[in-house]
């Protein structure tokens, strides 16, 4: 009540104002970055489209990139690429509360509001209105560079079906603590081995797997440690509607062996007819969501420097 | 004191698939209140946290053949857990529906009885449901409270009279289900539910944090009572000032409540109620849910049954 409508047509047109009809894919691709209950995000805008991005500092990173082609409608306005952090558990119960099941409801998102925050309400009906105020906050300045490169000439690669993926790195929690991911050229093998508690190791073979393992790429015998609870990140949250769409994850392995984790998540418009028998235009690349994950490897004396 | 009556058929799907169920949702013990000409289920009637639910039966809407005497009015109250009452009614209803379709072979009594059960050396208060079935007989007891004294009943009587009030202005509510699953979802933000209702037919319900303001408005409802023409002025302001507006001009009450507490009462559509409104009652000092149902294959209201909640308001809200 303390704005008058002068002083807000005053001010300046806001960064971002963006409208979306498939509120249940923004909230699929947030919670798959989501690998705590209060988790900080920073949200970067810009005319391209819009980076949420979570850490865990110096280890982990997570990136979900909503193109402007998934909206329908983008209006960038701000200079350069404003950024406001936000509590990304908040934000995703937020929208949650906007996505009516078997309903495709479309909603209007804007930053900044009159205080800062970002304001996001439901424009599909007139009779009534669901609206939201989240606040933001200045994001740290230094934010740890994950500037990935590929090792060596040819990229060190697999894609994997996501299910099986997620159910490989689900059954490494019993051994724990480090996973060594290792890939060799002859035969085509990628192995995930966990030795804790107990020694486990898991095999996909090119050859044998391949519904399973969908590409592999890989010149010489590389292998690296990553720690289980970050590993996990990076699957445990998919939510299930996502997995049964039955895509792939990439692993890409780079320089020093960062570890890069793609996956897809459909933020298409949810059609009444079955996905599967929807033969006409399978589905949009551009109705993707891409979440990318970055994770370091262990140190130890093979892989500090090279 | 006595009490000995048969179920109807309606009776018992009206308990059994109806109103158990939701009752069951707003607390396990409540008090069965029976008087001369009605039934009661009571939530949360004597003591004043939780959220009290009111539903009262005419004894035609689920009995034949009712008979009650006690010295205190021929009324009789005692507590009983709904998911036993539910239990006993379930199976009575499989034995009868197994066993042929006489038309009196089956029929399913109810009374009160003081029992010896192999724990005890005095007899314990039962509530009995007999079945008589084509060649054998079945007979469950539901364990009860001691029949409420003279004082007690009167107690319950008194808050129950007064909980009869109904608000000035009521809307009814848009859609149960979606509301429901509106307000499951919101309870992941915050615990507390400012609820504005105003005479022009708007609902507007909202949590507030330092972090995170998220509501819904709801407009042009169908008001029951006291109503008043939306200021055409209001029309483009945000749902949150035109509440604040309202409530200004003494067109709308503001209360809060426990988001806990609204998300129980909406259970009650597992009622299958034919419609509902909400209303804050004078003075803001509770909202109140009121349920309404239709005769059958009708729009006319179905006098013999009613259902309401009152849901404990927290703070005055801003009004």
């Amino acid at each position: 009540m303390n704005a008058s409508p002068s002083e807000s047509e005053a001010e300046e047109a806001p960064d971002l104002v963006c409208q979306l009809d498939n509120v249940q894919g923004m909230v699929d691709a947030f919670t798959t970055v989501r690998w705590k209950r209060h988790q900080d995000a920073v949200v970067e805008l810009s005319e391209h489209g819009v980076v949420l991005i979570v850490e865990e500092t110096g280890c982990l990173q997570a990136k979900v990139y909503l193109q402007r082609e998934l909206f329908v409608r983008y209006e960038f306005k701000g200079h350069g690429r404003p950024r406001f952090g936000v509590s990304l558990g908040l934000f995703v119960d937020c929208l949650n509360t906007f996505s009516v099941p078997g309903k495709s409801s479309v909603i209007e998102i804007q930053y900044p509001g009159p205080d800062m925050q970002l304001l996001v309400k439901s424009v599909d009906s007139l009779e009534s209105c669901i609206y939201a105020e989240i606040r933001t906050r200045i994001p740290d300045t230094v934010s740890w560079d994950y500037n990935f490169e590929p090792a060596g000439s040819t990229p060190i690669s697999f894609t994997v079906k996501s299910a099986a993926l997620k159910e490989a790195i689900d059954d490494l929690e019993w051994p724990g603590s480090s996973i060594q991911i290792s890939l060799q050229p002859n035969p085509p093998t990628v192995t995930f081995r966990g030795e804790g508690h107990g020694d486990l190791q898991i095999d996909f073979t090119y050859y044998v797997n391949t519904d399973l393992l969908v590409a592999f790429q890989c010149d010489r015998q590389v292998s690296y440690r990553y720690k289980y609870k970050f590993l996990r990140a990076t699957t445990s949250n998919i939510p299930s509607a996502v997995i049964k769409d039955n895509r792939g994850s990439k692993l890409t392995i780079g320089r020093g062996g960062l570890l890069k984790v793609q996956h897809l998540v459909s933020v298409a418009r949810p059609t009444t007819s079955h996905p599967r028998i929807d033969s006409a235009g399978y589905q949009q690349p551009s109705r993707i969501a891409y979440i990318e994950f970055f994770v370091k490897p262990e140190e130890d004396e093979a892989t500090i420097h090279d | 004191m006595k009490f000995k009556a048969f179920l109807t058929e309606n009776g018992v799907s009206l308990l059994e698939k109806r109103f158990l169920p939701a009752l069951d949702k707003m607390g396990k013990i409540c008090h069965l209140f029976l008087n001369r000409d009605r039934v009661f289920f009571l939530h949360n009637l004597l003591n004043g946290d939780g959220v009290q639910s009111i539903a009262q039966f005419s004894k035609e809407a689920l009995f034949d053949d009712y008979r009650i005497s006690s010295q205190y009015d021929d009324c009789i109250a005692f507590t009983v857990d709904i998911s036993l009452l539910q239990r006993a009614l379930r199976s009575s209803v499989s034995i009868c529906t197994e066993f042929g379709n006489g038309p009196t072979a089956n029929r399913l009594q109810i009374k009160l009885a003081k029992k010896l059960t192999k724990n005890s050396t005095q007899r314990l208060p039962f509530l009995t449901f007999e079945t008589k079935g084509y060649k054998s007989a079945v007979i469950q007891d539901v364990p009860i409270s001691s029949p409420l004294s003279r004082n007690q009943v009167l107690e319950l009587q008194t808050a129950l009279d007064m909980a009869q009030d109904l608000p000035q202005t009521l809307v009814q509510v848009p859609d149960l289900n979606q509301l429901q699953n509106f307000v499951d979802r919101m309870r992941h933000v915050g615990d507390l539910l400012n609820i504005s209702i105003s005479k022009y037919g708007d609902l507007h319900i909202q949590i507030s944090t330092t972090l995170i303001t998220l509501g819904a408005e709801f407009q042009k409802l169908l008001v029951i009572g006291e109503q008043a023409d939306a200021p055409s002025e209001d029309r483009n302001l945000s749902a949150q000032t035109r509440a604040a507006r309202a409530v200004l001009r003494g067109d709308a009450q503001s209360v809060q409540v426990s988001v806990k507490h609204f998300g129980k009462s909406l259970q009650c559509h597992l009622a299958k109620p034919d419609c509902a409104f909400y209303g804050i009652a004078l003075q803001g000092a509770c909202l109140t849910l009121v349920f309404q149902f239709f005769i059958p294959g009708t729009h006319r209201l179905d006098k013999s049954i009613s259902m309401h909640c009152r849901l404990p308001v927290l703070d005055q809200g801003s009004s």
